[in-house]
C-alpha cells in the first residue's frame, strides 16, 4: 500500500518537476510571474483533441501540431502581454496581472469553443505494469519516462551548453549580461519557446490519463509555483526536488486522508515554507521582507 | 424595476469589496489574493450569527466583523512581512486553503450543500428588511457608510502614512513609523469591512455556499478594482457598476447562458490587458500599482 502509494507520488512527482521547470525558466531568468502558463497548458490537450476527432489527422501529426501551436503561444504571450510592458518598464504587477488576463483569455476561449466539461481523450482500459505487487499504468510509464527525459534534457541544456551558460547568467544578471553584449531579447523569446513547450508536453500527459477541462491548468499552475518555492527560486534544481516532494506529498495524502485535502497540504508546505524557509530548500538565503 | 433595483444590490456588493481592497491594493500597495476567501469567511459568520445564535441584524454584523478582523490578523502575522510576489503566494494560498475547509468540513459548514434559508435581518429589533425596496435601501446605506469611513480613512493622517508606504517603505521607516505594524492594521481594517458585502450577499441571497467564494471569485474582485482604478474612491466604484453591469449588456445580445458567462470573462480579460498598457492605474485611478 505505501509502496504503491510512493510510486504513485513519484511519477505524479515527475511531472510536477517538470512543469514546475518549465515555470522556473521564466521566473528565475526574467522574474515574469507567468500566470498565463496555465493557459498554454490547456491549449495542447485540446488541440490534439481537435485534431484528431475533429480533423482526423492521425496521433503523431496532431501531437506535432499541438506542440508547435502551444510554442507560438507561448510566444505570443511574451510579444503582446509582456514584451510592451516591459519595454515601458511597467512594475512587475502590472506584468503579473497582464498575465492574469491572458490566462483568462486563453482559458475562455478553450471554454467557448469546446465547452466547460471534462472531455477524456484516451477512454480505453490499456494493459499496465505490474511488478511484485506494484500497478502501473500504460498513462502512468509513459507520463514518468516522458517527463524524466525532458527534465534530464533541461538539465543538460543547461548545464551543458552555451544556451545554458546564458540562461544561468540571465538568472544572475539581466544587465551584465545586456553589457556583455548578449542577446537578451532572443534568449527569452527561447526560453519562452521552452517553457511553452513543456507546458504542452505536462498538458498532454495529464490529459491522456484524466482527461481535460479548462480549468485544470490553474491548479496545475500552482503546483508549479508551490514547487518552485518550496524548492528555491533563482535556482534549476529546485523546482525538480519541489516537484518530487509535492506529488510524494499529494499521494500520500490521497492514500491516507482523501482527495479532497489535497490542496490544504499543498498551501499548508506553502505557507510554512514562506514562514520558515522563504528562499526554499536550494535557494540562497536573501531578504525577503 | 425589480430587475434595476437588483442590478443596484448586487454593484453594493461590489462597492463595498473594491472600496475596502482599494484601501489594501490601493492605498498600501499590499495585493491580496485572498479577498473572496475574506468575503465568505464573512458570509459564513454572519450565518453564524442569524441562523445559529438567533442574533439580530447590528450585533451580528459586530460579530462577523469582530471574527473576520481576527481571521485576517491571523493570516496578517505571519504574512505581511513576506515582499510583492511572496505577500500574494501567502495570500492565494489562504484563500484556498479557506475554500478547501468551506467544501470539505461538511459537519460544520455543510460544504456543498450551502446553507439554505438565511433569514432577513430586522433592524432593530422591529422592522423587517426582506423586500426587494428594503433591500435596496439598506444596501445603498451600508456601502454609502462604508465610502464615508473610507474617505475619512484616506483623508487621515493614517491614511497618509499608508500613502507613504505605498510610495516608498523605506522612508516611511526612516522616518520612525513602525511599517509592519501600518500594514496590520491595514489588513485587519480591509478583512472587516469586506465582512459587509458577506453580510449583504448572504441576507439578499438567503443561501450560501463554497463555490461562490472562490480563487476565480478573488480574481475577479481585484479585476473589477484594478479596471476602475486604485488610489481614490472613485475607481473603486467605477469599478464595481462596470463589472456588475458589464454581464448586463452582453444579455441583452441575447446569446445562450454558457457562451454569455465565457464571453464576459474573455471581455474583462481583454479590459485587463489593455489598461495594464494604456492606463495601469484604472479607468478612473490615480496610483498605479507598483
Amino acid at each position: 500500500m505505501l509502496q504503491q502509494l510512493l510510486v504513485n507520488g513519484f511519477i505524479l512527482g515527475s511531472v510536477y518537476s517538470m512543469m514546475a521547470l518549465g515555470f522556473a525558466l521564466i521566473y528565475n531568468t526574467t522574474h515574469i510571474f507567468h500566470i498565463a502558463y496555465a493557459g498554454v497548458y490547456i491549449v495542447s490537450p485540446y488541440l490534439f483533441m481537435a485534431c484528431v476527432a475533429m480533423v482526423g489527422l492521425n496521433p503523431v501529426l496532431s501531437f506535432v501540431i499541438a506542440l508547435l501551436l502551444s510554442v507560438i503561444v507561448s510566444l505570443s504571450i511574451e510579444r503582446i502581454a509582456y514584451y510592451p510592458l516591459e519595454k515601458r518598464r511597467s512594475p512587475s504587477t502590472v506584468i503579473m496581472i497582464s498575465s492574469l488576463a491572458c490566462m483568462t483569455i486563453i482559458i475562455n476561449v478553450i471554454a467557448m469553443i469546446f465547452g466547460n466539461e471534462t472531455k477524456i481523450i484516451n477512454s480505453s482500459i490499456s494493459g499496465s505494469l505490474v511488478i511484485n505487487d506494484l500497478i502501473i499504468t500504460r498513462p502512468q510509464y509513459i507520463q514518468l519516462s516522458v517527463s524524466l527525459f525532458i527534465i534530464a534534457g533541461i538539465i543538460a541544456l543547461i548545464n551543458r551548453t552555451g544556451i545554458g551558460i546564458a540562461t544561468r547568467a540571465l538568472s544572475n544578471n539581466k544587465l551584465l549580461c545586456q553589457v556583455m553584449g548578449l542577446k537578451v531579447y532572443r534568449f527569452r523569446l527561447l526560453l519562452f519557446a521552452l517553457s511553452g513547450f513543456i507546458a504542452a508536453v505536462g498538458g498532454l500527459l495529464i490529459a491522456y490519463d484524466v482527461g481535460i477541462d479548462p480549468y485544470v491548468g490553474m491548479s496545475m499552475l500552482l503546483v508549479s509555483i508551490v514547487a518552485v518555492i518550496i524548492g528555491g527560486v533563482g535556482n534549476f534544481y529546485g523546482p525538480i526536488l519541489g516537484g518530487f516532494i509535492l506529488g510524494i506529498l499529494q499521494a500520500l495524502t490521497i492514500g491516507f486522508f482523501s482527495s479532497r485535502w489535497q490542496n490544504v497540504v499543498t498551501f499548508a508546505l506553502l505557507i510554512i515554507f514562506l514562514l520558515l524557509r522563504p528562499q526554499g530548500l536550494l535557494g540562497e538565503k536573501q531578504r525577503m521582507a | 424595476m425589480n430587475y434595476v433595483m437588483h442590478l443596484v444590490v448586487m454593484i453594493n456588493i461590489y462597492i463595498v469589496l473594491t472600496t475596502s481592497s482599494n484601501l489594501l491594493v490601493g492605498m498600501t500597495n499590499l495585493l491580496s489574493l485572498g479577498q473572496a476567501a475574506f468575503y465568505g469567511l464573512g458570509a459564513y459568520f454572519v450565518v453564524l450569527g442569524l441562523v445559529v445564535l438567533h442574533l439580530p441584524f447590528l450585533p451580528t454584523l459586530l460579530l462577523a466583523m469582530l471574527l473576520n478582523a481576527g481571521f485576517g490578523l491571523l493570516l496578517a502575522l505571519p504574512s505581511i512581512r513576506l515582499k510583492g510576489d511572496y505577500f500574494v503566494f501567502a495570500t492565494l494560498g489562504f484563500q484556498l486553503i479557506t475554500y478547501t475547509i468551506l467544501y470539505n468540513w461538511v459537519s460544520l459548514t455543510r460544504g456543498p450543500y450551502g446553507v439554505p434559508g438565511i433569514p432577513a435581518p430586522k433592524l432593530l429589533g422591529v422592522l423587517e428588511i426582506s423586500g426587494l425596496v428594503q433591500y435596496c435601501i439598506l444596501s445603498l446605506v451600508l456601502a454609502f457608510l462604508v465610502i464615508l469611513v473610507f474617505n475619512r480613512l484616506i483623508k487621515s493622517p493614517f491614511g497618509r502614512v499608508l500613502k507613504g508606504i505605498r510610495e516608498d517603505e523605506l522612508s516611511v521607516l526612516s522616518l520612525g513609523r513602525n511599517v509592519t505594524m501600518y500594514k496590520i492594521e491595514v489588513f485587519v481594517i480591509t478583512c472587516a469591512f469586506i465582512t459587509i458585502s458577506g453580510f449583504l450577499y448572504a441576507t439578499y441571497v438567503t443561501y450560501i455556499d463554497p463555490t461562490s467564494f472562490t480563487l476565480d471569485e478573488s480574481i475577479f474582485i481585484l479585476s473589477a478594482l484594478l479596471i476602475g482604478g486604485t488610489g481614490n474612491l472613485k475607481g473603486p466604484i467605477v469599478g464595481a457598476v462596470f463589472v456588475v453591469l458589464l454581464p448586463e449588456v452582453i444579455r441583452f445580445l441575447g446569446l445562450p447562458e454558457g457562451i454569455a458567462a465565457n464571453l464576459r470573462q474573455i471581455i474583462y480579460g481583454f479590459f485587463l490587458l489593455v489598461l495594464m498598457y494604456f492606463r495601469p492605474q484604472g479607468i478612473a485611478g490615480n496610483y498605479q500599482v507598483k
